[in-house]
């Protein structure tokens, strides 16, 4: 009897052992890789998120957070792309910053995101136009009127900030000159209030810092319904597409990645998204998140694949 | 102010934020003292693991390491020409020279209290400035950057008397080693040989490394011995003297903390840059700039003065807008970020006594730090005294070990090496590095800054002499370059009338 309870016991343990081992996930850390240096928004998402992460998955793991920061972040992506489908490498992706060098065929390039595994969104920022506060402009229409072409700062061609610059002066009808090779945001808003240019348009957090320290005016936002006092919203500039613009910050694996590992992983960081934990640092620190389950991510990453690829000129030289 | 500080005071002296401080800064001049890896490396592996800590607890240990990097990277770079970061790179052009005559000692008591000293006035700097910190941010535009690099780039001529043409061909390499990568203006990448580790352009910590370790090694094991050619004792006297010769070259530690807290203060201009330039003011203002290079105590204490002053110059435009004025300041806002501070113009008013404590911290970090550098300086100098069989395979290994470090990039390990045979090279044939590295370290900043001036001028070259700093470091470029011709001058005409 017991030989056959023993028997029986081995049988059902090799039948459940695949989907065990499933259930067994993860079984040891998790390396969560952010394809920049230390110190951006991107990597202070995924720092603040990973303790709370670990309390959230079924077993006890660490979650590691690895900088790669070369090739403008493809070296990072391609490591995601590459890694084993095991559930033990996910990443933080900057869509469009990641999915423009792709459209545009940049030499190289080791990664495929319409391949790769959704599994959450931690939100995405809208962009807008900013003036400095003493600037004569009130609205875009002003600088639509305007008989030169205004000059926008922005960083290098090949970046998404200068694509977005593009692609907004065409739709809004407004003559364009770009100031570019900045470095980063924060640097380009900066520009603009020490008067290198005329406007800017930047995402909108990184704005509303300046407009806060009262050195920006923010004068129209690509939202649907402008989350900015007093500025114009997409649609009342007649642009409603002007909202597909944004920074999205989403969370992808290696293709392939089985089933159950990439739902333990997608509920296990939806759930960190939405802990109170992760509320409170988000209030404190003004930093906004927006959870996104796995299906919302890949609808954001299809949404701006079409918007980008119907923009495909202005995307600068490749890299 | 006085009553916030005094709140500050009282939070950072507590048993558990000095043991923090204390903690934060023995890792920082640990990691300082390994090449490659600098303060942002650090935070950005030991600032997660404050979460859980109060603030003040979370903020002495990111002062205290802060403040001790600087001086933990001019340990190895006096003792084996080996930077411990790219910002340290200006304290090996005489801190090495001293080691080898046997001063180690001197050198490195010099390092400490130009370091201590340079980073109080950097943070006193800091305080008196605060209320005009969004001037002092918003006057440098492009047209300054442009011009700040090219300040330094005339150095290029000075730098190696008796060479100067070959100095500039050296700089000229160098430039085109700068100019490596993203081109930001453009777009695109250029002169990556297809190498998409190069897109970042040459990253300055494996190529310090490479080019000043490497060659003392190799000519090290060539010639055999140690170090320090004069096997004297390393006195505390000689640690001493040097302790005091920052007090004695005042003005040197005073123009390189002030140089340091200004490019400090203004954005994505960085450490590195405000060591060369202390340095090389130092060499225009000496009367014998000959003697630099060779082990001239004030080429220690400038850029080391500069390379600690220039945390307090960092903050400027962190409290003015937010902003991360270096990598560094980026991953400490990332620090307050976990403890719900939101950086922005507002931090200053909302989180003000933790502000003050940040800054108390930094203070008490950069003296600590050298006194318990202080007390190490004899066993460390022994090292200059190791043979070549034991010392060169160790310090090799180390090099390729932190150029590795800066960024986990295999990829770095190979450039540090290429950049290391390339500095034999020079030594080999008698040219001089420091234009290769100044060129190195400017030629990007140069290059886009111009292009962004002309951009925003329209074309006209008036932008830099129309605004009033354009103007005045234009007329020091000029000053500079003419400055030694008309010295010479002044002093033929000098002799030919006692002749006559």
């Amino acid at each position: 009897m017991n030989k056959l309870l023993a028997a029986l016991t081995t049988c059902v343990g090799m039948v459940t052992a695949p989907v065990a081992m499933a259930a067994d996930f993860p079984a040891k850390n998790i390396q969560f890789v952010i394809p920049v240096s230390p110190g951006g928004g991107f990597d202070t998402y995924v720092r603040a998120v990973a303790p709370i992460l670990e309390r959230h998955l079924p077993q006890s793991v660490n979650i590691v957070p690895t900088n790669i920061p070369a090739a403008g972040g493809a070296r990072g992506a391609a490591q995601v792309y590459r890694a084993k489908p095991d559930g033990y490498t996910i990443g933080i992706f900057n869509i469009p910053g990641m999915l423009v060098p792709q459209i545009r065929g940049d030499s190289d390039l080791q990664y495929d995101l319409k391949k790769m595994t959704w599994l959450g969104s931690f939100g995405q920022d809208g962009y807008g136009v900013g003036v400095p506060t003493a600037s004569p402009y009130k609205t875009v229409a002003d600088l639509k009127a305007l008989d030169r072409p205004v000059k926008f700062t922005a960083s290098g061609p090949s970046s998404t900030a200068y694509s977005a610059t593009m692609i907004a002066t065409d739709m809004l009808g407004i003559k364009r000159e770009i100031i570019s090779g900045y470095k980063g945001s924060n640097d380009y808003v900066l520009a603009v209030i020490r008067g290198d240019g005329d406007a800017v348009i930047g995402p909108l957090p990184v704005m509303e810092k300046f407009v806060e320290s009262g050195e920006l005016r923010i004068i129209g936002t690509f939202e649907e319904k402008s989350s900015v006092p007093g500025a114009q919203n997409a649609i009342e500039m007649g642009q409603p597409d002007l909202s597909k613009l944004s920074v999205g910050r989403l969370v992808a694996g290696p293709p392939d990645l089985p089933p159950e590992v990439a739902k333990t992983l997608s509920e296990s960081l939806m759930a960190a998204m939405q802990d109170p934990a992760m509320a409170t640092w988000s209030r404190e620190s003004g930093i906004a998140v927006e959870p996104g389950d796995a299906a919302s991510a890949k609808g954001i990453l299809e949404g701006q694949f079409n918007f980008y690829e119907r923009y495909s000129k202005y995307l600068g030289p490749a890299n | 102010m006085l009553d916030v500080a005094l709140t500050a005071a009282g939070n950072v002296f507590t048993f558990q934020s000095l043991l923090f401080l204390t903690i934060g800064m023995l890792i920082g001049l640990v990691v300082g003292v390994v090449p490659g890896m600098g303060g942002t490396t650090a935070l950005a592996v030991f600032g997660p693991m404050t979460v859980g800590l109060d603030p003040y607890s979370a903020l002495s240990l990111a002062g205290g390491l802060m403040g001790a990097v600087s001086f933990g990277g001019s340990v190895t770079s006096i003792l084996i020409n080996l930077p411990g970061g790219a910002p340290n790179a200006a304290t090996c052009l005489d801190g090495y020279p001293l080691a080898q005559q046997g001063k180690a000692g001197l050198a490195l008591g010099a390092s400490a209290s130009a370091s201590s000293v340079g980073g109080v006035i950097g943070v006193f700097t800091l305080l008196l400035v605060i209320p005009i910190s969004k001037k002092i941010v918003l006057a440098f535009g492009p047209s300054e950057f442009f011009l700040l690099a090219t300040l330094g780039l005339v150095t290029i001529a000075a730098c190696a008397p008796g060479r100067m043409l070959r100095a500039m061909i050296v700089g000229g390499i160098g430039l085109l080693f700068a100019f490596i990568g993203f081109d930001n203006v453009n777009g695109g990448t250029r002169f990556t040989f297809g190498l998409e580790h190069l897109w970042e352009g040459i990253p300055l910590a494996p190529a310090m490394i490479g080019l000043f370790a490497f060659p003392e090694m190799i000519e090290l094991s060539a010639k055999g011995g140690s170090i320090a050619k004069d096997k004297g004792q390393v006195g505390l006297t000689g640690t001493l003297d040097g302790v005091w010769a920052s007090f004695k070259y005042w003005k040197t530690l005073l123009r390189g903390s002030l140089i340091g807290t200004l490019v400090g203060a203004i954005p994505g201009v960085g450490g590195t840059v405000a060591a060369f330039l202390a340095y090389f003011s130092t060499v225009q203002a000496s009367k014998n700039p000959e003697s630099f290079g060779k082990g001239n105590i004030e080429g220690v204490i400038a850029p080391e003065a500069a390379n600690n002053a220039k945390d307090g110059g960092n903050l400027i435009p962190t409290l003015a807008f937010g902003i991360p004025g270096t990598a560094e300041m980026a991953v400490l806002l990332g620090v307050l970020v976990l403890h719900g501070m939101e950086p922005g113009p507002t931090m200053i008013l909302h989180h003000e006594a933790e502000i003050y404590g940040l800054i108390l911290t930094l203070t008490l970090s950069s003296i600590l730090a050298s006194v318990i550098g202080l007390m190490m300086v004899r066993p460390l100098a022994m090292i200059t005294r190791l043979d070549a069989h034991i010392l060169v395979p160790s310090v090799i290994a180390i090099s390729f070990v932190g150029a590795y470090a800066n960024n986990s990039l295999p990829g770095d390990i190979v450039l540090a090496f290429v950049f290391g045979v390339i500095g034999y090279l020079l030594i080999r044939f008698d040219y001089p590095r420091l234009p290769l590295v100044i060129a190195l370290v400017l030629g990007e900043l140069a290059e886009r800054s111009f292009a962004q001036a002309m951009m925003i001028s329209g074309g006209s070259w008036s932008i830099f002499v129309t605004r009033p700093i354009s103007a005045l470091l234009f007329a020091l470029i000029v000053m500079a370059l003419t400055y030694p011709m008309i010295r010479t001058l002044l002093q033929r005409r000098h002799s030919v009338e006692e002749v006559s």
